[in-house]
């Protein structure tokens, strides 16, 4: 009897212990997340996204937490200069000269410092002129290659900057332009580990000493004043070739992990996932503020990203979401959505000519006659835009509106004046029906016995072969039949290649943009670009000034309302929507705020917590 | 024969060069690489246009890109084989390669499970023609064979995975619910063994109480959470594989196979924790290499010591014994780890994974904890890959053994007082088994080219995935590589069909009259 | 047990008894048509298939020709209408038939204005299915058809004269067999957009016949050495005449099995395809389209996930019982189900005999 006490002691006391032990344990574990699991649709191929084939989504996110220069996009979306990493101003108005500065102390994650000579590398990776100088290639030829695959080349940069000099203290760099140009802020030189590269690109396969460090870069920056061909080349095939991987483990070449941000990647696993860890060095950017672990893992399948998310497998998933998404993901506890839009639009683009360089227009639209205006505002009458918001966007974003200016987006301050002022709002006045009614008027004026399905005008519509394109031109269609016109359906997979072809009368496609620049939305509406073939002389001249001028906000907005009332005037283009974005973020993760531009909601993932 | 299968090699070229040459074509012709460009309005837009227009020579038409294609691959002949790179400028021979065992570790398990479960209930169909039984699992073979994968795949995870996880934070079964399992299972198995009516209610009640008590007590013993089956229930299963082989291959009154085979169980047992300390020592898979060495090895000593003469079928037995209860102790050691594994940072309580291939935050060192891992990414995947294609299996061996069973042979078998197992393990499940060998090697190959579905809906790279990203890229030496690997297969595997076809009946005779 | 000894012999004696009486005096047309019609799963999905083919068909307005039928369903699948509010969750158009008669608080047994719900954008998905059904039935039956005549004749013509024509052809079916499904849909996805499911399920017919051609050639290389086949060439039978009077005949149960089989297939393909992309595209509806766009509806909106594929599921497990049960009736040596009544019947016949 005694004995049996004992044991039922002992077993009372094992019992207790081990309660305690997992009482103790299990709420301990939960608290100490400190790990994010992102959901991305693409596998990542590449740790350079400005290589001309890998400018992936997923390897640009990777690169922005990996890499922070003098500025980012924040949520209002605000270009806001990083002050810890270093500085810049125009010291010359002409010739037009930004001075850029790295402060003292910034440090790679190898501890070797940050220096003007790492800034250089970008000249080389976006100036044609200095590739076919030093002897790289000229990235403009048809059939070879450059010794820097970049994607960087035969743009802006090329076309506007002259060149790039290091000041005497190496902290420094001046940019030099052919003349003013507005954006210039957003032109800021990138910084690259060129150590590295040199180290790389003689063969090395261990991180170097400091001496090591300091004498690569200046063998570097040798190479670059000398445009030593060869020195170059062998650092062209590091930066084209080396960065390309899609593993990442113990036997990776640490020098290819060298970077300046918070996050550094730890590990990759081909085709599944990126895992990022934090930059025990970093000293470039705002301070972090928990998150010890970012992890990346692919999977394509939408419903199988929500399905993940519901069974905990992520914190994070943004996504162009359905109405279905949202209600699955609202069901879900511990999930919090977030439905800033992104910077991308849906709008509708009525031709009026043709294409540079495409057959002859000849459709009901053509030219700018009062005919031919008037029908062109009878379309954009009928289209019924604030019936698409409501089935097609509102389950989405509850917040949605019909989008009425060419230039601002719903949530930016400017667009309420806007409005008010552009002249569009003749195609928001009213009910659908009364719209609609005035648009029979319209199309009454010059094919008298019109009316609802008299099929009088016959409209050939293109877009491509989406489910939610589809239900928009189903809606288009009905409502523009009762309006006189006879809507013809183009559901095309190769619709890009079609927006030039003037057999189609309307497209509606969706346009993003992924930095704020002083032409704003209307760069493709100038007569030489317009794949809808929009000519109007007083639209060119504006848009040209906008190119090059030197305007403050004020100015800039005149200017913009002078586009608008122009094309309101002229009825070829009208916006519809934003594209509602769904963000679905673990509730427990706190500071999440997506911007509306590239990384959208990853922009200050070093302000994320638990 | 040697003749006949040079020539088949031959045309085999041939038929490469040509539907590679149509699809390269075709491919070439299915999409716009550069059209979402077209209708960018970012200012980069048209140098990125002429700089994916150079690296993957658009100026050039489709067939003179083709034969830049075949150059590489003809490189074979002067050591120089090149598949080209992808647009992502990895090498394709690269990418196809880490494609592989993604897509073999995808299919194998289905493809194992279903032909193993299809015959077998494609075989116990046809002895029971026209029986409920064979009624309902014909209905229910073609229910599943009609299912879009997809489709199947939403509703497992939604039920297998985030209900069940959910459920299992707290672990309650109403009893209600239990009732109708227990009838349900009832049901299939009383229908599955068949008899009089008799036989056929008491299978029914005994089947529906015992699966009511073992639930219940799976409850009590909070199994859910920490599954295992013990020594005894691991010596009760084996017993069980014992008598279950011995009577499949012998027949239970063959007395030294059935002692054999119940030795193994026996000396699992004496083993079950000198094992277990082994599974808690470093680099598994050679311990478990060993294990399997050894049990093969004390099989047939048993079998030695137990028969005296014919001992082919005796060690046979024996081995096959040894080798599941060996399962049956890892399926434990799983079942074990099952809690710990459960409890981990990266599992958090929520065991069934809706995607992936392992879990991403999972960091053990734990040879067990990992190898459940992968099990549990796995589970899903297979069930759905499982359901629909084993049916096929089904139909198939359930008519083929139809038509075996009433061939001359069998009656005769009959007539001359064989017992009925024999009758139907030997002589006719092997005749059942020529035809079916060569569907599974067709099916093997076809298999190898991916299930391009379902890696999608469970976020695997493998074949398949990368198949369908060529096509949707438009990345064309991706796309051939990918075809060149899968239609090699396809066609080899034809050519083995039909070879072991002629081998294993003989009155067929390859390539007669050509 | 599995091996139940006793009942297959007692079965297999008194069943045999059963069948020869009676297929006494009955052609081999007669015996198949009375074997398949007694096959009562396969009378039943015939019943329920062409039940399906006339519902769906006459539900919406089409044109034939210069007519057009008008159709029994009041919307057509281009008809917008208000969405249905009102629905749980605060969702709107969902289903409006009801089960649930009104005095046990439901709206009363009825289908109401749109019995399977409305999608996004407010039309009838009762008419969308109906049109997605007709779709499906549409590249069934033309892959089914296109595919078993390419199917049939190249294996009837590789498998009777052997030799290097049947190399010939069989090479070339492997050339088929090597071209993925899929890319065809891209193709002709991409250049020919909306020209028509009609049009893809035609080219996806032209590659669908690899299977098919393999086990008709089987069946004619073993039924050419038949005797009755020696017998009909020493009576001088052209070539043509033994083919379709002596072997076609007998080979049409495995052709006919096997059709069954790749239409049941076609209308997986087509889903399968819609899904990936490739398949019909939309503005065009079929049923694999609308649960592949709705995948994600299953918890939320699961009419529009449900309906659909139940009619997937149901044409698809039709035409499989169909198959099964004229693979049952043309086979000489399938033995038929056997009711109590025949049972009833042949000890009844016994025991007279034997009292005679």
């Amino acid at each position: 009897m005694k004995k049996w006490n004992r044991s039922v002691k002992v077993a009372l006391a094992v019992a207790t212990t081990a309660g305690l032990v997992i009482g103790v344990l299990s709420p301990a574990t939960a608290a100490t997340r400190s790990t994010v699991v992102i959901i991305d649709s693409n596998a990542f191929t590449s740790l350079n996204p400005s290589h001309n084939e890998h400018n992936l989504v997923l390897n640009s996110n990777v690169a922005y937490m990996s890499g922070i220069g003098f500025n980012y996009y924040d949520d209002k979306p605000v270009l806001v200069e990083n002050k810890t990493f270093g500085s810049y101003k125009i010291v010359s108005k002409s010739p037009f000269k930004v001075k850029y500065t790295v402060n003292k102390g910034r440090i790679w994650s190898d501890g070797t410092p940050i220096t003007g000579v790492d800034l250089l590398l970008t000249h080389v990776v976006s100036s044609d002129q200095y590739s076919i100088d030093a002897g790289l290639g000229d990235p403009a030829s048809e059939d070879k290659e450059p010794a820097f695959d970049s994607g960087g080349y035969s743009g802006t940069y090329n076309t506007l900057i002259k060149n790039i000099t290091l000041a005497p203290d190496r902290m420094s760099v001046v940019i030099e332009w052919k003349k003013f140009f507005p954006d210039w802020e957003v032109f800021a030189p990138g910084v690259s580990p060129v150590h590295a590269l040199v180290a790389m690109a003689e063969g090395k396969t261990k991180l170097g000493t400091n001496a090591n460090n300091v004498a690569n870069k200046n063998k570097f920056l040798r190479a670059f004043l000398s445009k030593d061909t060869d020195m170059l080349r062998k650092i062209g095939k590091v930066w084209s070739n080396s960065y390309n991987v899609t593993e990442v483990n113990e036997k990776t070449n640490p020098l290819l992990l060298v970077v300046n941000g918070a996050m550094q990647v730890e590990s990759i696993v081909k085709n599944q996932r990126v895992t990022l860890k934090l930059n025990p060095n970093y000293n470039s950017g705002p301070e972090t503020s928990g998150i010890e672990k970012i992890v990346y893992v692919t999977i394509p399948d939408s419903t199988a990203a929500a399905q993940a998310l519901a069974n905990k497998e992520a914190d994070y998933y943004s996504a162009l979401a359905t109405a279905d998404s949202v209600a699955l993901l609202n069901k879900i506890k511990g999930i919090t959505l977030d439905g800033t839009p992104e910077a991308t639009y849906e709008h509708v683009e009525i031709r009026s000519g043709s294409a540079p360089g495409g057959k002859e227009y000849t459709g009901p639209f053509a030219g700018m006659s009062q005919k031919a205006k008037d029908l062109r505002t009878a379309a954009l009458l009928a289209w019924p835009r604030q019936e698409i918001i409501d089935k097609i966007v509102k389950p989405v974003n509850s917040k949605a509106v019909v989008m009425n200016s060419l230039q601002y987006f719903p949530t930016e301050p400017n667009y309420g004046k806007m409005i008010a002022a552009n002249e569009l709002d003749k195609f928001t006045d009213g009910t659908q029906a009364q719209r609609t009614a005035k648009a029979l008027a319209l199309v009454k004026k010059y094919y008298p016995d019109a009316k609802a399905g008299s099929n009088s005008v016959k409209i050939e519509v293109l877009y491509n072969t989406s489910a939610r394109r589809a239900s928009q031109a189903a809606l288009a269609k009905a409502e523009l039949s009762e309006a006189g016109f006879q809507v013809n359906l183009n559901p095309k997979s190769n619709w890009g290649a079609l927006l030039t072809d003037s057999t189609y009368d309307v497209a509606f496609y969706a346009w993003g943009k992924s930095a704020l620049l002083q032409t704003g939305n209307f760069s493709s509406y100038k007569s030489a670009d317009s794949d809808s073939g929009y000519l109007n002389a007083k639209v060119d001249e504006i848009i040209g000034e906008l190119e090059l001028g030197n305007y403050n906000d004020d100015q800039r907005y005149s200017r913009y309302l002078a586009i608008e009332k122009l094309m309101a005037e002229d009825a070829v283009s009208l916006p519809i929507f934003l594209w509602p974005t769904l963000t679905a973020v673990n509730s427990d993760l706190k500071n999440v705020r997506p911007g509306p531009l590239v990384p959208n909601g990853l922009w200050n993932f070093w302000e994320w917590t638990y | 024969m040697f003749a006949f299968i040079m020539r088949r090699l031959g045309t085999l070229g041939v038929i490469l060069f040509g539907s590679s040459f149509l699809l390269f074509n075709l491919a070439a012709l299915s999409g716009d690489p550069v059209g979402e460009l077209r209708a960018s309005n970012e200012p980069d837009a048209e140098a990125r246009i002429a700089a994916i227009t150079r690296s993957l020579r658009l100026d050039l038409p489709p067939p003179v890109r083709y034969f830049i294609w075949l150059r590489g691959i003809l490189g074979v002949f002067v050591g120089k084989f090149d598949l080209g790179q992808t647009r992502t400028s990895e090498p394709v021979a690269v990418a196809v390669f880490d494609a592989i065992p993604t897509t073999l570790r995808l299919v194998t398990t289905a493809a194992i499970t279903a032909i193993v479960l299809g015959i077998a209930i494609g075989i116990i169909t046809a002895l029971r023609q026209y029986s409920r039984f064979d009624y309902s699992m014909t209905f229910f073979s073609f229910l599943l064979f009609s299912l879009p994968i997809f489709w199947v795949a939403v509703l497992l995870k939604q039920f297998m995975a985030i209900e069940f996880n959910n459920w299992l934070a707290e672990p309650t079964i109403p009893p209600t619910a239990m009732i109708t399992i227990g009838l349900i299972l009832g049901l299939i198995v009383a229908a599955a063994i068949g008899g009089d009516r008799k036989k056929y209610w008491r299978v029914f009640f005994i089947t529906a109480a015992g699966t009511v008590v073992t639930l219940v007590l799976m409850l009590q013993l909070n199994w859910f959470l920490q599954p295992s089956l013990g020594p005894l229930g691991f010596f009760a299963a084996s017993v069980g594989a014992a008598l279950l082989i011995t009577q499949l291959s012998v027949g239970l009154q063959h007395k030294p196979s059935l002692r054999a085979a119940l030795c193994m169980s026996v000396l699992g047992l004496v083993s079950y924790y000198p094992v277990n300390w082994l599974f808690n020592k470093e680099n598994q898979p050679l311990v478990i290499f060993g294990l399997l060495l050894l049990t093969i090895a004390s099989a047939i000593a048993a079998s030695i010591f137990f028969a005296k003469i014919d001992r082919g079928p005796v060690v046979r037995t024996a081995v096959l014994t040894g080798i599941l209860t060996g399962l049956l102790m890892i399926l434990d050691k799983l079942m074990r780890t099952w809690e710990p594994y459960f409890n981990t940072d990266a599992v958090n309580g929520r065991p069934v994974p809706t995607v992936g291939q392992t879990n991403s935050l999972l960091e053990s060192d734990d040879y067990w904890i990992s190898l459940l891992d992968v099990a549990m990414h796995l589970v899903l995947p297979t069930i759905a890959l499982t359901a629909i294609s084993f049916a096929g299996y089904i139909r198939f061996s359930r008519g083929t053994m139809l038509e075996v069973l009433n061939q001359d042979y069998i009656r005769t078998a009959r007539a001359k007082g064989l017992n009925e197992r024999t009758v139907i393990m030997r002589h006719a499940f092997r005749n059942t088994m020529i035809p079916m060998t060569t569907i599974i090697v067709v099916d093997f190959a076809s298999i190898l080219g991916g299930a391009i579905i379902t890696e999608r809906v469970f976020g695997w790279t493998g074949m398949g995935t990368l198949f369908n990203t060529a096509i949707n890229s438009f990345d064309l030496n991706l796309l051939m590589g990918v075809f060149f690997l899968t239609a090699s297969l396809a066609l080899v595997a034809n050519l083995v069909a039909d070879l072991l076809y002629s081998v294993m009946d003989p009155r067929i005779r390859v390539g007669a009259g050509a | 047990m599995i091996f139940g000894r006793k009942r297959v012999e007692s079965a297999d004696s008194e069943q045999g008894s059963i069948i020869n009486k009676e297929t006494e005096g009955l052609s081999q047309g007669q015996i198949v048509r009375k074997k398949f019609l007694q096959h009562k799963a396969a009378m039943i999905a015939i019943f329920v298939l062409s039940s399906i083919v006339i519902f769906v068909f006459s539900a919406l307005k089409q044109k034939i020709g210069p007519w057009t039928y008008p159709g029994w369903w009041r919307y057509g699948i281009e008809d917008l209408s208000d969405l249905t509010t009102g629905c749980k969750d605060g969702l709107v158009g969902c289903p409006t038939a009801s089960l649930r008669p009104q005095w046990l608080g439901g709206a009363g047994i009825g289908l109401g204005e749109h019995p399977f719900g409305q999608d996004d954008i407010g039309r009838d998905y009762f008419a969308l299915v109906m049109r997605g059904a007709q779709r499906s039935l549409m590249v069934t039956v033309i892959i089914g058809s296109i595919g078993g005549v390419i199917g049939t004749v190249v294996g009837a013509i590789a498998g009777f004269y052997r030799g290097k024509v049947d190399s010939i052809l069989m090479r070339f079916t492997d050339f088929i067999i090597t071209v993925p499904a899929i890319i065809i849909g891209s193709v002709i996805g991409f250049h020919f957009g909306n020209l028509g499911v009609a049009f893809l399920a035609f080219y996806l017919g032209l590659f669908a016949w690899t299977g098919l051609s393999r086990l008709v050639r089987g069946e004619f290389l073993t039924l050419r050495e038949r005797e009755f086949v020696d017998a009909a060439r020493v009576a001088g039978a052209t070539n043509r005449r033994i083919i379709f009077k002596h072997i076609l005949p007998n080979a049409v149960g495995i052709i006919i099995v096997s059709v069954t089989l790749l239409m049941s297939g076609a209308i997986l393909l087509e889903t399968a395809l819609s899904y990936l992309g490739f398949g019909v595209l939309p503005p065009d509806v079929s049923l694999g389209l609308l649960i592949s766009q709705y995948q994600e509806s299953f918890t939320t909106r699961p009419w529009l996930f449900w309906y659909p594929g139940i009619f997937i599921v149901t044409i698809a497990l039709c035409i499989n019982f169909i198959g099964d049960g004229l693979r049952d009736a043309f086979d000489p040596r399938q033995r038929r189900q056997i009711t109590r009544k025949d049972r009833r019947d042949a000890r009844v016949l016994k025991k007279a005999s034997a009292h005679a």
